[in-house]
């Protein structure tokens, strides 16, 4: 049973057409063509697939896409339209990926964090990723980004 | 070496702004338009088993089903080392997940639904998970004899796929001269990789007959071969067959090799004209890739009462997998190298292959050395005990030494060991007693030492090729993987150094086996060195056409040897007005007076192959050969709180020291020291496959394989990087990638041992074993 | 590996269009935050005819504080229970509790009525309602009713909700002025985990206990013998020791993957005493803030 539904994607708004069992995942992936939310375990546990649906980190591989008819999708191609953020920079400053593949994940649950709290201690950064799994860095040189940009880091 | 500009600084990443903005391109990301099909697999439910029939017609009925097939359609075998492994399971299963068919369809969907319409007709034969009940006896053959290099020496009528024997000196008359022997067993289970990038590959074979694969891989080269080698009967020659590798995420060994690869470039010829993808779901990635090998280990190490090392007896028994066409040369490198970095004289080692009803062992970021050093570390923190002697003290008292003559003969190379031994200790603060930052904790402190060698066929090579473009910026081609660890900012900071073009302007290409040179595998802690070499070579024979070709058109600096690069120019020495831009002449040439042009496109290659090598050598002492490239060493410790009634551990810190050599980029080395090291941890403290008694994967999911997040690493980790220069290594540098993780599991379990005074002698060493192990002395103490 | 099953999808804008549709169609499946479901879906674990969507319904939103009870709309995210002032203040174990469960990408959508319903015995929410004597709402064509939680849980995933009946939430009635709580979980990590095993205590003016045991049971288990040990008395040694040596009779852990029966045993008298404790000191003003780890 196809139906069409409306997200907005990044600012624009997207017209689709989706099975029920359709994810939003497989949708923004195949369908709409934005590739930084990747597919990595498919039952929540590494986050690489973390967007932000109306303002807020969701697993989009547990999000059917009908369920998102009519709300906001924000991946890290929204985020970098004029370029890389602020905070993408300070990941590039510190190495906070090496892969690579899970920093658009990690990069919006960041974002989300600063968004509530723009000065998070250590225990708070760690807390607000502790759901992308990284299995390059050590977490380190994430925790050392975040504190550049808001200006308490070592670097 | 102390004026290099571009070598030894932390440049920025190269791919930086690519994978942070979302731009990197992994292969799950390329669009093949609508006639993509997708493959589903039907995997074998048991871990041994005659296959007595396949029915695939239901399956062939469902609408949207393109094609459905089994081990008939392609019986072949395939392998690295040795060719026992096979592209479907032919007439029997050998473990639990294995792929017996595929249905392809066009649409994923349809093809989990129809896979599910195979119908396989079984008869179940007697499992064996265990290798040393495998080994016992003969009475459960997993393997028939097959294809392999000429360093593996299969027993025949057993399970023992090879074994790897080094003998030096005389162990008997070693332990004779001990004041103290100790003997225990050690036990290491099964570990998954878990790059975050599942397994995927792409295949298309266009009506010409041409096979492209797009495959997330550390090795498109012998991917490229193993598919040659495997698919010639189809006719499929080397020039029909292109490997296209974009960004990679993760590998740690995992994507080295082939493993479900092959599955996608069988089924592109049973589709041709079609691109088909197979992506291995998460589940999949765990119990249908490499593992990571098990491991028995019985270890006895004798020393005399001043503290000097005597003999070394270590039997090493691998649960090596279902199939070992990879696996078996890990067993192979740790049947070298397992005295670890110490000088012993009397050495007796044996490395057991043994087949098993478990998923495939393979590559693992350490490639055996982690599992081995776990016992071996052990053993010298408690010999040291023994002996009343400082542990530190008495590994730097045995620790090698350039010149010493290693296990099966050959040189050890120079090393800054004992540097990294001392400056591990300080920073931890050895022998200093640390109060708990929780009352009613303890704090034990644990240090252990590692080594490792690249472990490599010996003429594993590695080639590059750049050229210039107008502006005088370089794009270079090289088929080493950036698979995280910054290999492609390492590659250009060495041509950058050669040709004093910034890192900036210097683009490095990912595989592509059509277009960019050969190199073996991004495997073995070797690309920096052995790529490394090959595009330093490549920029001086760029460097040398551009003198050349400045030395032919201009009569400003005839002599040889008076040119050199700086700042993007030439230059001479004996004429020091005399400056060339490179931008100026590298693509378009040198315009002579009379207005025509000399000169044209620069370019240059670079080949390399370490000509020393060799794997022949006694089979029954490993004498005579010269398997190993070189050695990199370093050591850890750690400060560890424990809170011995939930047996749950804090890293307050930890520091490792390791000898790169040179550090070519040092953000770059200490990236893959807290890595690693965070790896290495979480193999001690949280994971460890778990299978039940039918051989079927019990975590295959990070619900329940525990890898770390942000909130589970330490407290701080120290990097220490120490440069005594390899002399054949590019700058000095040698491989520092699967170091990092190696010295963890021994140096937690030493920490225990100190805080709690009970020894843990089998990974993992997790809470729960701690708090167990705490009770037990509790109830009775001795 | 996509979700192959196909089911409809409805998204009703009413209690009643939805209850409806529930009874309407065999095999009509509920779905608020999805958390658990998607992963069900694709494990084909469940074959819905039909997913209804409740996030479109009002009233099933949002926490209130009135009369002495507090209401958790059965739409209410974990997110937004760890972000209630009203939680924190009148509730801090729901608190406590929220802070261990999973992640942000999670908590932003899963529901604290959706970890009941999806009934894991290690399911979080179970113990600390349990603890605080819950009513959950539930609403057929029938009408709407009342179940008590002790009632709500009969096994492995399994609850006395028909599947006609919608979830509409939770309430928990807080005379428990000064009460003091505290959410001891044992994970195999700090990170995101399901519990090996988990205690949730309150301890209340006049040395009145509830004590609640999750992930050692086929459901989370209220542990009345030991509330019985302890009612009245002062927490001294004796008492710590007489409770901790009823938990053999309270709870029947067995080994699985997360943890050996042994393990949990041995670690269950540990979580009981900490949580007892840290209750006791909170209730008296002292001890450490909530959202502290015991473990």
């Amino acid at each position: 049973m196809k139906t069409t539904i409306t997200l907005n994607v990044n600012g624009e708004e997207r017209e689709v057409d989706v099975e029920p069992s359709d994810t939003l995942l497989d949708v923004l992936r195949a369908k709409i063509g934005v590739k930084s939310p990747k597919v990595g375990c498919e039952r929540g546990d590494c986050g690489s697939c973390t967007v932000l649906l109306d303002g807020k980190s969701v697993r989009s591989c547990l999000v059917l896409a009908i369920e998102a008819d009519g709300q906001g999708v924000i991946t890290v191609e929204g985020l970098a339209r004029d370029g890389a953020n602020e905070l993408q920079e300070a990941f590039v400053e510190t190495n906070a990926f090496q892969c690579g593949f899970c920093a658009p994940g990690t990069v919006l649950s960041v974002s989300e964090l600063l968004a509530k709290n723009p000065s998070p201690t250590v225990e708070e950064i760690k807390e607000s990723i502790s759901g992308n799994l990284c299995r390059c860095t050590g977490y380190e040189p994430i925790v050392e980004a975040v504190l550049t940009l808001t200006g308490k880091g070592t670097k | 070496m102390s004026d290099l500009k571009y070598v030894g600084t932390d440049s920025t990443r190269i791919d930086g702004l690519e994978k942070i903005t979302g731009a990197a391109t992994f292969v799950d990301d390329i669009d093949f338009g609508p006639n993509l099909l997708r493959a589903e697999i039907v995997e074998s439910p048991h871990a041994h088993a005659r296959i007595v029939s396949i029915d695939t017609s239901a399956a062939e009925d469902v609408p949207g089903v393109v094609r459905v097939v089994t081990g008939k359609d392609f019986p072949y075998r395939f392998g690295l080392y040795m060719k026992d492994r096979y592209i479907f399971a032919q007439d029997r299963v050998r473990f639990v997940g294995e792929q017996v068919a595929a249905v392809v369809a066009r649409d994923p969907k349809v093809a989990k639904r129809a896979a599910k319409l195979v119908h396989v007709e079984y008869e179940e034969l007697p499992p064996i998970f265990d290798p040393m009940e495998a080994i016992e006896g003969a009475s459960c053959l997993i393997h028939p004899e097959c294809e392999r290099v000429p360093w593996f020496f299969p027993e025949a009528d057993t399970n023992i796929a090879h074994c790897r024997k080094t003998r030096k000196g005389d162990v008997e008359a070693g332990f004779t001269e001990a004041d103290v022997v100790l003997e225990d067993t050690y036990r290491v289970p099964r570990y998954a990789h878990c790059a975050i990038e599942p397994h995927v590959i792409v295949g298309q074979q266009d009506h010409s007959g041409r096979l492209t694969l797009w495959s997330a891989s550390q090795s498109p080269h012998t991917q490229r071969n193993l598919f040659a080698e495997s698919l010639a009967p189809l006719g499929l020659t080397h020039k029909d067959i292109r490997v296209i590798t974009p960004y990679v995420g993760g590998g740690f060994g995992g994507k080295a090799g082939v493993t479900m690869e092959i599955i996608g470039a069988a089924l592109a010829t049973a589709v041709r004209g079609h691109p088909v993808k197979l992506r291995w779901t998460r589940e999949q990635e765990f119990y249908n890739t490499y593992q990571r090998q098990g491991l028995v280990a019985n270890l006895k190490i004798g020393a005399k009462s001043d503290g000097t090392i005597t003999a070394i007896e270590h039997a090493l028994y691998w649960d090596a997998g279902a199939y070992v066409e990879y696996g078996a040369n890990v067993v192979n490198a740790v049947g070298l190298s397992a005295t670890g970095p110490y000088r012993i004289p009397n050495v007796k080692i044996d490395s057991y292959c043994i087949y098993t009803n478990l998923p495939p062992g393979g590559p693992y970021r350490g490639f055996g050395y982690s599992e081995f050093h776990f016992g071996l570390e052990s053993h010298m923190t408690r010999l040291a005990g023994m002996l009343g002697m400082d542990a530190v003290e008495f590994r730097k008292k045995n620790a090698i030494r350039e010149g010493d003559t290693l296990a099966y003969g050959a040189e050890m190379n120079p090393s800054g060991l004992v540097e990294a031994i001392d400056k591990a200790a300080a920073a931890i603060e050895w022998g200093r007693p640390e109060e708990p930052l929780v009352p009613g904790n303890v704090v034990g402190k644990g240090f252990a030492l590692m080594w490792k060698a690249p472990a490599m066929p010996p003429n594993a090579a590695s080639a590059a090729f750049l050229k210039f473009n107008e502006d005088g910026s370089l794009n270079i081609a090289v088929s080493g993987m950036e698979i995280g660890q910054g290999y492609l900012t390492a590659m250009a900071q060495i041509a950058a150094e050669v040709l004093t073009v910034p890192v900036e302007k210097i683009r490095v290409e990912t595989p592509d086996t059509d277009r960019n040179p050969y190199e073996w595998q991004n495997v073995g802690s070797h690309v920096t060195w052995g790529c490394g070499n090959a595009v330093k070579l490549a920029a001086e024979e760029a460097r040398e056409k551009i003198f050349a070709l400045v030395r032919r058109a201009h009569n400003a600096c005839e002599k040889e040897d008076m040119l050199y690069l700086e700042d993007e120019k030439v230059k001479c020495r004996d004429n020091l007005e005399f400056e060339l831009p490179l931008r100026d002449f590298v693509i378009s040439g040198i315009q002579m007076e009379d207005g025509t042009f000399r000169g044209g496109p620069i370019m240059g290659t670079g080949m390399f192959m370490p000509e020393f090598t060799s794997a022949l050598s006694d089979p029954e002492t490993s004498q005579g050969g010269h398997p190993n490239v070189h050695y990199t060493v370093g050591a850890a410790g750690i400060v560890l709180e424990i809170d011995p009634a939930t047996g749950k551990m804090r890293v307050r810190k930890t520091a490792l020291a390791v000898d790169v050599g040179k550090a070519i980029n040092p953000d770059l080395v200490n990236a893959q020291i807290v890595g690693g090291m965070v790896q290495g941890l979480a193999t001690v403290l949280y994971e460890d496959m778990r299978f039940d008694d039918k051989g079927r994967m019990l975590n295959p999911n990070f619900t329940d394989y525990k890898i770390p997040t942000a909130m589970d690493v330490p407290d701080e980790i120290v990097p220490i990087i120490v440069e005594v220069p390899q002399p054949d290594g590019p700058f000095g540098a040698r491989g520092v990638g699967e170091h990092t993780m190696i010295p963890a599991a021994p140096m937690v379990a030493n920490a225990v041992e100190d805080a709690l005074g009970l020894r843990i002698t089998e990974m993992p060493v997790t809470a729960e074993r701690v708090a167990l192990a705490a009770q037990r002395l509790r109830e009775s103490p001795s | 590996m996509p979700i192959a099953h196909e089911f409809d999808y409805v998204k009703p804008a009413s209690l009643e269009e939805a209850v409806a549709i529930l009874a309407e169609r065999p095999g009509a499946q509920v779905l608020a935050g999805g958390t658990d479901l998607v992963g069900w879906l694709r494990d084909e674990f469940v074959e819905p005819s039909v997913l209804v969507d409740i996030k479109g319904l009002d009233g099933l939103h949002g926490i209130e504080f009135a009369d002495g009870i507090l209401s958790i709309g059965s739409l209410t995210t974990f997110t937004e229970l760890i972000e209630s002032e009203t939680v924190r203040s009148h509730a801090p174990l729901l608190y406590e509790m929220g802070r261990t469960v999973a992640s942000t990408g999670i908590r932003n959508r899963a529901t604290v009525v959706g970890n009941i319903c999806s009934a894991v015995p290690c399911c979080d929410a179970g113990p600390v309602l349990l603890v605080y004597d819950a009513i959950v709402h539930a609403t057929g064509i029938a009408g709407a009713r009342t179940i008590p939680i002790r009632e709500w849980f009969v096994g492995n995933k399994r609850t006395v909700l028909p599947p006609d009946e919608i979830v509409t939430g939770v309430t928990i009635r807080l005379p428990m002025c000064g009460h003091g709580a505290a959410y001891v979980k044992l994970g195999r990590y700090r990170g995101e985990d399901l519990a090996q095993a988990s205690v949730a205590v309150v301890s209340l003016p006049g040395n009145a206990y509830r004590i609640a045991f999750g992930a050692v049971a086929a459901t989370p288990v209220r542990a009345q013998r030991i509330e019985a040990v302890l009612e009245g008395r002062e927490l001294d040694q004796s008492a710590v020791d007489a409770a901790k040596g009823l938990v053999p009779e309270e709870t029947s852990p067995i080994t699985d993957v997360r943890a050996s029966q042994e393990y949990r045993e041995l670690m269950l008298p540990i979580m009981l005493e900490r949580g007892l404790r840290a209750a006791v000191a909170r209730r008296d003003g002292e001890g450490p803030e909530y959202g502290t780890r015991f473990i």
